[in-house]
């Protein structure tokens, strides 16, 4: 990096960090709290998009290892008091019965187990390919689920866990996300990372070139579930709530949308488009409800916002397979070159673009 | 456990296997000739659930009519997902197909909640399905027998189709390879619709038995059986129909049996097939009846 | 070994055991009904060019297969440096020293010209996945060490030019260079060429020929190269191995290919 897009990259976290303090102190609750599901559904997108992007491997149990990062971090979080009153059923098992970690110790083992997680079913799952992979992926995460609705002294069942500390604020939550692009973009930038990506372009040749094919699927499984358990912890301390019902397929299909729609091999497009997804999402809601306008009464109904996401991925796999950024990521250099703005109106215009302009 | 009581778990498996066998065929079938996990084949069998309660109830078509009316649209409607979704990706990344195999079926669920609500609804079964017989001691539904008879019946004429006409060796043709299929002068496109088509009416065959025995619908019935049809399929050998039957059977009698013989085990019930399906999977990926293909390099 | 007395021996296979680098022994291949090499034998010396010829579908890229350990052989063995290699996995196959190119390029097209050759250095990576991820001054040297041998090797194959651009985008006879490029960062002993001239005219053929000359001297390799241009096969190859119907028919010096009635009829399509 030169000097240039040093300072520019460092006014940019200056930016950010101002903004997250004023937010934190001026914003009213319910945006705070959008935020907050923005910047963990960009964690949750960005460690997807190591494992199905960048890896190629079509995974969709990551709802399965957010289960298990929010119960661990929920588990430790939550005052013993709370915890006997809600498990009235069953009494919660014992070391974890009297047990309170520290808010960031707590996130740190719910990321730990749940990338444990992913290597007791990555190790025998990623012996699949494609299609098969998938399948199983999303069988594991449902086993999880199961095993979760049915495991009332560990996990209280299908009651699920109430008052878990709200500890999620915007530091948090933007702090993490910030860590989590930093840790895998590190990653994806390194030898490993490449790696990673020869073996999505093509297996066989990635093998043939002395790539240990297992060692580097499981990296990045494992990578991928360790930062999705510390989205499911981050989340279940903003929610307060959680139940093994939530955890299910639809999760994992909400953050397929989001690195699909931002491009399968794009961090930067998983971030706009987790902001986008989850903004929609907020905007969106009263499809589902009745608004009265003032001038006219709006007659929503339940399940209608969900018919326009899953009509929008239809739409952006048919027409749009690269989704927003395709593989490409955002660039100081790209961003300050004249012709990237000028490219789409010249186009239009059909001005031919002028040779060497593109810094090369 | 006495003799009476297994005999009425062991007829309960062969029912409930004989829908499974039905609804794994449409994936199996769609597998051998694609390639391609058709995710939304549960939740065309749900449609067709939902196509009778509409004729029967609403517009109140006899059942005998209804139900015949029930596959025709089952059919056009597992064509119109082909050509939609599936078609225009034919040349796409295999990744692309299956999200937007996601994506369809996660559609007509949604559809389904806001076009009929999300509330269940009854399902109209026909008088002459719910009359109880009895043998011996114990009285079983007659739906119970009907299943697999029907089953049996609708197998016979897919395999007379399958192996017996042009239009089946045409399809197992496609099934081997497109391009040589195209070069012998065989309409791959006409073919793959037809495969579709075939495969959601078993499907609605499937969904119309289910509805009369658990007698209630509702947008995401679909997503369990659904996935458990396919474990069957991938059991049995995907590709493979007689594979999918041996499969539906075996996933079928082998839940009931659970449930019957370790009730302790009942809440995980739904897991028995997912954790079926990781262990064929891993030590016999191509099931009991496929066969191993080596990729060419 | 003395290399004087090379070409004396018409037939290798004969040759003692120790003295080949590689070593097939009896390697066969089915699939399901159909075999597609049977019972084949390879000796390879140090330092030699051999061809491996015969009509479409007679199984010599199978036989990169079994060597390669994408495909484990039915039956039979193969040793390397007198090791057992057989059935053992590809990765560690390259990793000990042979390493290929594929008869349909298969380059990592969605990625940089550098990155497909920085990808096959990969595997002399000491610095684990953490100390990578923490970019630590170690893993920094090794990575620089690769960039530097990387671009080397692209200014000696006359990509650099290229280095920037996605390696899908260059055109055919730039993407079986790179191919190549990339087969040599992984520091192999033995190189295996499947059809290197394909799709080429005459004179890109010859230059090709000299390509590989060079390459064998300054990287100190032994090939070993199916091809189907004759004039290249005849020019390049110290000994010819003729396979028809995954069974081999012949195997000597060109002159001796040249004059083989059961090759000549192998190719003129005579049945026998
Ligand atoms: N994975 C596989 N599964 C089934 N058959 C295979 C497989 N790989 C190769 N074959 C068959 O083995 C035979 C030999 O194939 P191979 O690719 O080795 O031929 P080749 O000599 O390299 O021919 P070409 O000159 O066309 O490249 C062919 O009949 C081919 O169809
Ligand atoms: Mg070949």
């Amino acid at each position: 990096m030169n000097t240039r897009n040093k300072i520019l990259t460092a006014i940019s976290i200056l930016a950010l960090s101002l903004f997250v303090f004023y937010a934190d102190r001026h914003f009213d609750i319910y945006v705070v709290r959008i935020l907050n599901v923005c910047a963990i559904y960009t964690i949750l997108g960005l460690s997807m998009n190591l494992v199905n992007g960048f890896t190629g491997l079509f995974s969709l149990g990551h709802a399965g290892f957010m289960a298990v990062g929010a119960y661990t971090t929920a588990l430790l979080t939550m005052p013993v008091d709370v915890k006997q009153q809600i498990f009235y059923m069953e009494p919660l098992i014992k070391p974890l019965n009297a047990m309170v970690l520290p808010f960031p110790a707590a996130l740190f083992l719910g990321g730990v187990l749940a990338a444990l997680t992913g290597y007791l079913i990555g190790a025998p799952a990623l012996r699949l390919k494609g299609d098969y992979l998938a399948i199983a992926t999303l069988g594991f995460g449902e086993i999880i689920r199961v095993i979760f609705t049915n495991t009332q002294n560990i996990t209280n069942g299908a009651l699920g866990l109430k008052g878990i500390p709200a500890i999620t604020n915007l530091w948090w939550s933007f702090g993490t996300a910030a860590f989590t692009l930093l840790v895998l973009a590190s990653i994806v930038n390194s030898s490993f990372g490449k790696a990673m990506k020869a073996i999505r372009e093509d297996e066989i040749a990635a093998e043939s070139m002395g790539i240990d094919l297992f060692k580097h699927k499981i990296l990045s499984f494992i990578t991928g579930a360790f930062f999705a358990g510390i989205g499911g912890g981050l989340l279940a301390n903003l929610l307060g709530t959680i139940d093994p019902k939530m955890f299910n397929f639809i999760f994992t299909f909400n953050i397929l949308l989001i690195i699909v729609l931002g491009g399968m091999g794009s961090f930067t497009g998983t971030i706009i488009s987790a902001f986008i997804i989850t903004i929609a999402n907020e905007v969106l809601r009263f499809l589902d409800e009745s608004i009265n306008l003032g001038f006219i009464v709006f007659q929503g109904k339940v399940g209608l916002r969900a018919v326009v996401f899953s009509a929008l991925l239809m739409v952006v796999v048919l027409f749009y397979r690269n989704g927003l950024m395709g593989t490409n990521e955002f660039s100081w250099d790209r961003v300050l070159d004249k012709n990237f703005w000028l490219k789409p109106w010249l186009k239009l215009r059909r001005i031919p673009l002028r040779k060497g302009g593109n810094g090369k | 456990m006495t003799l009476n009581l297994f005999l009425q778990h062991l007829s309960n498996g062969i029912s409930l296997g004989s829908l499974y066998a039905l609804i794994a065929i449409g994936y199996t079938m769609v597998y051998g000739i694609l390639r391609l996990i058709n995710f939304a084949h549960g939740d065309i069998f749900m449609m067709a659930t939902y196509f009778a309660f509409f004729g029967v109830i609403i517009f109140a078509i006899p059942w005998y009519i209804s139900f015949p009316l029930v596959l025709i649209l089952t059919a056009l409607l597992g064509i119109l997902v082909e050509a939609s979704a599936y078609r225009p990706l034919r040349d796409a990344p295999k990744i692309s197909i299956l999200i937007s195999a996601i994506g369809v079926s996660f559609l007509l669920e949604n559809l389904a909640t806001v076009l009929f609500g999300g509330v269940p609804k009854p399902f109209p079964t026909p008088e002459i399905f719910t009359s109880m017989v009895k043998i011996g001691t114990v009285s079983i539904q007659k739906l119970t027998f009907y299943i697999p008879v029907i089953t049996i019946v609708f197998l016979f004429s897919l395999f007379y189709l399958i192996y017996r006409t042009k239009t089946g060796m045409a399809m197992r043709a496609v099934s081997r390879d497109h391009e040589t299929a195209k070069v012998m002068g065989i309409n791959v496109n006409l073919i793959i619709s037809l495969t579709f088509g075939i495969g959601s009416a078993l499907a609605a065959v499937g969904g119309l038995m289910w509805g009369m025995k658990f007698p209630q619908i509702a947008p995401l019935m679909g997503i369990i059986p659904g996935l458990k049809c396919f474990i069957a399929a991938v059991i049995g050998g995907i590709g493979n129909i007689y594979g999918a039957v041996i499969g539906g059977f075996i996933l079928g009698i082998g839940e009931i049996m659970i449930v019957a013989f370790l009730p302790d085990l009942t809440g995980y019930r739904d897991a028995f097939a997912f954790i079926l399906l990781i262990v064929i999977l891993l030590y016999k990926p191509t099931g009991i009846m496929g066969e191993k293909i080596a990729e060419k390099v | 070994m003395n290399p004087s007395n090379l070409h004396s021996i018409s037939d290798q296979i004969t040759m003692p055991e120790q003295e080949a680098l590689l070593t097939a022994a009896k390697i066969t291949m089915r699939f399901g009904g159909l075999t597609a090499v049977r019972d084949f034998n390879l000796a390879l010396h140090k330092g030699e060019i051999v061809a491996l010829i015969g009509p479409n579908g007679a199984g010599k890229t199978t036989v990169f297969n079994m060597i390669t350990g994408v495909y484990k052989p039915s039956e039979g063995k193969i040793y390397f440096m007198n090791q057992d290699i057989t059935g053992v996995r590809p990765d560690l196959i390259t990793k000990s020293g042979i390493a290929r190119t594929f008869q349909n390029i298969r380059l990592f097209k969605g990625l940089s010209v550098l990155d497909n050759v920085l990808i096959a250095n990969h595997l002399h990576l000491e610095s684990g996945f953490i100390q990578a991820t923490m970019k630590l001054p170690g893993y920094r040297k090794e990575e620089k060490a690769f960039r530097e041998k990387s671009l080397a090797l692209l200014e000696r194959v006359d990509l650099i030019g290229s280095c920037n651009d996605k390696a899908g985008a260059l055109p055919y006879g730039m993407q079986r260079k790179l191919e190549i490029a990339r087969a040599l960062a992984t520091n192999p002993k033995i190189l295996l060429l499947d059809e290197p001239a394909a799709g080429m005219n005459p004179r890109e053929a010859n230059d090709l020929t000299s390509f590989i000359y060079q390459i064998k001297a300054e990287f100190d390799l032994t090939i070993l190269m199916i091809e189907h241009h004759m004039d290249l096969v005849m020019d390049i190859s110290e000994r010819i191995y003729v396979l028809d119907y995954g069974i081999t028919i012949a195997c000597g010096t060109p002159s001796q290919i040249q004059n083989n009635q059961k090759v000549i009829e192998a190719y003129l399509g005579v049945d026998n």
